[in-house]
């Protein structure tokens, strides 16, 4: 399933995207799992939509790969503890090659897809 | 300890996950109720949104890593607990695995012992065999490959470029031989085995105590008595004791000093024989005086081994070896050769055989039998395999809606159908580990069965680790092989009605489909293996009933041993075979008596005769079959005289030389006219075509094996032809134990050293001769029938299934006057219809898989209609048992019972 019935224009995840995505989000500071998803949806208008259930265990994964680190905290409006995800210096070498991985992907795919249409 | 603080920290991480996702929810929650959603259905929508948590909890444990111990933990728990849950199911599935895995294992020890095992002895895969080790005995013929001379062994290994070491056996072990430990110890028998002295350095074989031979110990002839013992005899014989060095051992007149003792696992090189003492081959003729070989370059007798110089490929030594070869026979020859020899030379080509296993006549002759029951025992567990897939398949219907409540509650396809393979690993690792159990007693029996001596071979069939590697593999893809199905099938179902009703009326449709098709199966392939033993117990009734020409029936066979007490081979020697003749002959319950060079299945001297008067054409077969026995060996025998006369007391060694042929050697050789009177040689020289002068005929026998086409044979006066024999067949009346008493008191008066022992009947050496067919003939009958019995146990349980959950519309069908024949009928069909569709599906697989089995077989082609319609018609009847008695509970049913039923 690529394309969700309700919505025609939000699509899916490319397998190994979300883990560029959590990193890229913890870039701007420290973030819940609740938080990370909203993130992302919200900064591509909806088109993408993070599948809670491939949420956690990606967080998870990172942190086990050394990449977060997470602890409970309380953010300073609210009254319930969260578990905070943050970059560590090893989870931002990975975002940059990721990034530059991505970006040889997207150039590739778009200049195979710009000769289709010219 | 450290599962202790891995389990509690992992209980911290679940309640950690736990609230995580709880406060995802309520996080999601409160975004909801202030876009306006009622709180109530705001959590409701939370909780959508993140959607099934325990899936998402698997995932991240996934995530944590060291899920798989812990899955597998969890699992084999679990399958614990299920297994004891249906002791009956577990019962029947563990004890027919172990039966199945113990019998592949049983047959697999022998196999390996016989086939697979490398010798205990340094870089096995050097050691190279000259010739393919066939052979064993000695030879005169030009250039032989399979045997070599004593002196073609030095010359090759002084002039090979490709062995590090090359070595010599006698290729007969001398078995027991009477000998007689330290000064005054009485006769025992004993097993030796002549060897070089390179034998035991170019193994890598070191002795545990003393020394092994030495390249000085080969020369001179007849100097260095001492021998090597197996470590076996120096812990039968000395209790282990180290002072046994220096200990001396007598055989005939020679006293020979133990100078070494090898280690235990070592046993020689010749699978299937364990000699005792080991002895150099320098002593042959003080041994055995009928083998001197040593100075003659045409006694070949010996089994010539090399261990291949490093980076020597087989190929390379094998041009090597050949080119040498054919120049030693050449200088041995002379300058000129004879038309014959240059044709044997040019064609004589030494094939070099890997030794690493060492050399076995019994692997010849039982290859291709184990094979074969490989393949019988792997069928009967493909058949136990697919009774236990029913078994399971029946249980995941009644476990249906476990199965459904646990996928409802989040448990993925792909852990479930893990969770019950790891039940069915379980259950073949606890009838595998049975099945060795099994297989420790069973291999022992299978070694009694194929030991065709009178002692069991001594061949270790303990399971070693390749057995039990072996046994494992077996039980992983037993396991995989029944599991499978029924794993898929369980955990593919449609929710709803699953959890509705308790079980899915379409899965259960489609699961007794694969029941049928799993019967089916059985069926075939129990016809396979019926086929097969009807095969091979024709063949074996074949043999029974072959006319072996001699009668076999109370003829008692005993071994004597003069050459160990000192007897040369002169007229006293003839002067103890007379006496011995005669005591024993007036023993009241003798009939007859006779020494004899060769009685049945005893091996055989073969070679060519020149007639006197004829031309023989060269290219012929003019093989005939020699035997050297005494005047009473036609009437112990019980072989017919046709014409002239049989041996008398005046055929001495200053008399004329004569002999007796069979008929078929009257026919070939003196074809028109009475054979009687005339002269015969043997050997291929013209001069002495008039040395034996016939003077009498007898009915053709079977000498060496029932299977054989019908030699030439003649017979010569042991009184003529002086050497030690060691056959005494003595031909009886009424009860052979006492016989045995009398032979040896008869015995003992004429000389009371002499060794005697009783060895066998005569009906037990021809039955010994046919072991392997024996061997297969039974154990296959067993297993066809062990598989038929499974096979109608799976038809059997899915009628009885069947018959059960139709109760209702078997109630049905009474109610509108169906009769009880009917309704016997109805399911009786049912089961035929299967049974039948097996006996199609396994009869044109049958009829291509007999003929890999036709070397096997005797008097039969490998297309038998007798043995395939017995086997069908076994197999339906079989069948209609099994479908009978459900059927029959089928008709007892009470309409108004059946109605209500459910």
């Amino acid at each position: 399933m690529t394309i969700t019935k309700e919505a025609y224009n939000r699509i899916e995840l490319l397998q190994g995207t979300l883990d560029m995505l959590i990193l890229r989000t913890l870039v701007l500071g420290p973030a819940h799992g609740h938080e990370i998803a909203k993130h992302i949806q919200r900064t591509t208008d909806d088109v993408l939509q993070v599948e809670h259930g491939s949420l956690y265990p990606a967080l998870h994964r990172l942190e086990r790969k050394g990449w977060l680190t997470a602890k409970w905290e309380t953010p300073k409006e609210g009254k319930r503890e969260f578990k905070y995800y943050r970059l560590t210096p090893a989870g931002k070498k990975q975002l940059a090659t990721e990034q530059s991985k991505w970006r040889l992907l997207v150039e590739s795919i778009a200049r195979v897809m710009g000769g289709e249409t010219a | 300890m450290r599962f202790w603080r891995w389990w509690v920290q992992n209980r911290n991480r679940e309640a950690d996950l736990e609230r995580e996702l709880r406060s995802h929810i309520e996080a999601e929650a409160e975004e909801q109720r202030e876009a306006g959603v009622t709180s109530e259905e705001a959590a409701y929508a939370a909780q959508r949104a993140l959607g099934n948590t325990t899936r998402i909890k698997e995932d991240v444990r996934m995530a944590w890593g060291l899920r798989w111990l812990e899955t597998l933990i969890q699992d084999l728990s679990y399958g614990l607990r299920t297994m004891r849950r249906s002791p009956g199911l577990t019962a029947v599935a563990v004890l027919s695995l172990a039966l199945g895995i113990g019998a592949n294992t049983a047959i697999f020890s022998l196999m390996n012992a016989v086939m697979l095992r490398d010798l205990p002895v340094k870089n096995p895969d050097q050691l190279v065999l000259l010739g393919t080790g066939r052979a064993s005995g000695s030879t005169d013929d030009f250039a032989s490959t399979p045997l070599y001379s004593y002196p073609f062994y030095r010359e090759l290994q002084q002039k090979n470029q490709v062995f590090s070491a090359v070595s010599a056996v006698l290729s007969l072990t001398f078995n027991s031989m009477h000998g007689a430990v330290g000064e005054s110890g009485s006769l025992e028998p004993m097993d030796v085995q002549l060897v070089s002295g390179t034998y035991f350095s170019m193994l890598g074989v070191e002795p545990i105590l003393g020394r092994a031979f030495t390249q000085a110990d080969d020369e001179p002839a007849g100097g260095h008595p001492i021998a090597v013992v197996s470590y076996s005899w120096w812990k039968r014989r000395f209790a282990r004791d180290p002072s046994v060095l220096g200990n001396t051992v007598r055989l005939g007149s020679t006293v020979y000093t133990i100078v070494g003792v090898t280690p235990p696992d070592f046993f020689g090189t010749t699978v299937g024989q364990s000699p005792d003492l080991w002895i150099p081959l320098s002593m042959e003729k003080q041994i055995s005086p009928g083998w001197n070989g040593l100075d003659n370059k045409w006694f070949q007798s010996l089994d010539v081994l090399g261990r291949l110089k490093p980076g020597v490929t087989v190929t390379q030594a094998e041009a090597n070896v050949n080119l040498l070869a054919r120049q030693i026979w050449h200088e041995f020859a002379g300058a000129v050769l004879t038309k014959e020899q240059q044709i044997a030379l040019k064609r004589a080509n030494i094939q070099l055989t890997p030794a690493a296993r060492g050399l076995s006549r019994l692997r010849f002759q039982f290859s291709l039998p184990l094979q074969i029951l490989m393949a019988v025992v792997g069928l009967v567990l493909l058949i136990a395999c697919a009774n236990i897939a029913n078994l399971l398949l029946a249980r995941a219907t009644t476990r249906q809606r476990e199965i459904a409540v646990r996928m409802a509650i989040g448990a993925g396809r792909a852990r479930l159908i893990r969770q019950m393979l790891t039940e069915s690993f379980l259950m073949a690792l606890c009838g595998g580990a049975l099945g060795v159990a099994f297989a420790w007693w069973a291999s022992e029996a299978l070694l009694a069965m194929v030991s065709t001596g009178s002692r069991p071979l001594p061949l270790s069939v303990a399971p070693d680790g390749r057995v039990l590697l072996f046994t494992f593999l077996v039980s992983l893809i037993t396991a995989l092989l029944f599991g499978t199905a029924p794993a898929l099938r369980a955990t593919r179902l449609d929710l709803t009605p699953a959890l509705k009703e308790g079980r899915g009326v379409a899965s259960i449709a489609s699961s007794s489909r694969l029941s049928k098709i799993l019967i089916a199966s059985q069926v075939a392939l129990s016809l396979l293996l019926l086929i097969a033993a009807g095969l091979f117990l024709r063949t074996l009734v074949n043999l029974a009933n072959v006319s072996t020409g001699f009668d076999k029936k109370n003829v008692l066979l005993f071994g004597i041993d003069p050459s160990d007490v000192g007897y040369k081979e002169d007229a006293r020697l003839a002067n103890l075979y007379g006496q011995i003749e005669q005591r024993v002959s007036a023993q009241p319950g003798v009939r007859a008596a006779s020494i004899s060079f060769f009685t049945f299945n005893e091996g055989g001297w073969d070679g060519p005769v020149e007639v006197e008067g004829r031309n023989l054409a060269a290219s012929a077969d003019n093989d005939v079959l020699h035997n050297v026995v005494g005047s009473g060996y036609f009437a112990t025998l019980g072989i017919p005289v046709l014409f002239g006369r049989v041996f008398t007391r005046d055929d001495t060694a200053a008399s004329p030389k004569v002999a007796v042929i069979n008929e078929t050697m009257a026919r070939q050789f003196f074809p028109g006219g009475s054979p009687i009177g005339r002269r015969f040689g043997t050997g291929n020289d013209p001069k002495h075509s008039s040395d034996f002068e016939v003077v009498g005929v007898v009915k053709d026998a079977k000498y060496i094996s029932l299977r054989e086409k019908q030699w030439p044979a003649a017979y010569y006066p042991y009184t003529q032809n002086l050497q030690y024999y060691n056959d005494l067949d003595v031909r009886y009346s009424g009860d052979p134990k006492a016989i045995v008493a009398e032979v040896r008191r008869a015995v003992g008066q004429v000389d009371h050293n002499l060794p005697l022992t009783y060895n066998d009947t005569l009906a037990q050496q021809v039955d010994r001769s046919v072991t392997s067919q024996t061997l297969i003939a039974r154990l296959s009958a067993f297993f066809g029938l062990l598989a038929v019995f499974l096979a109608c146990i799976g038809l059997y349980g899915l009628m009885s299934y069947a018959v059960t959950r139709r109760t209702n519309e078997i109630g049905i069908r009474m109610a509108l006057g169906a009769g009880k024949t009917n309704v016997l009928w109805m399911v009786m069909r049912e089961s035929l219809t299967l049974a039948a569709l097996g006996i199609a599906i396994g009869m044109p697989v049958a009829l291509a898989a007999s003929r890999l089995v036709s070397k096997m077989l005797y008097g039969l082609g490998p297309v038998d209609p007798l043995s395939m319609i017995a086997a069908a018609v076994l197999l339906l009847a079989f069948a209609a048992l099994a479908g009978y008695l459900p059927a029959r509970r089928a008709a007892r049913v009470d309409p108004m019972v059946a109605l209500r039923y459910e």
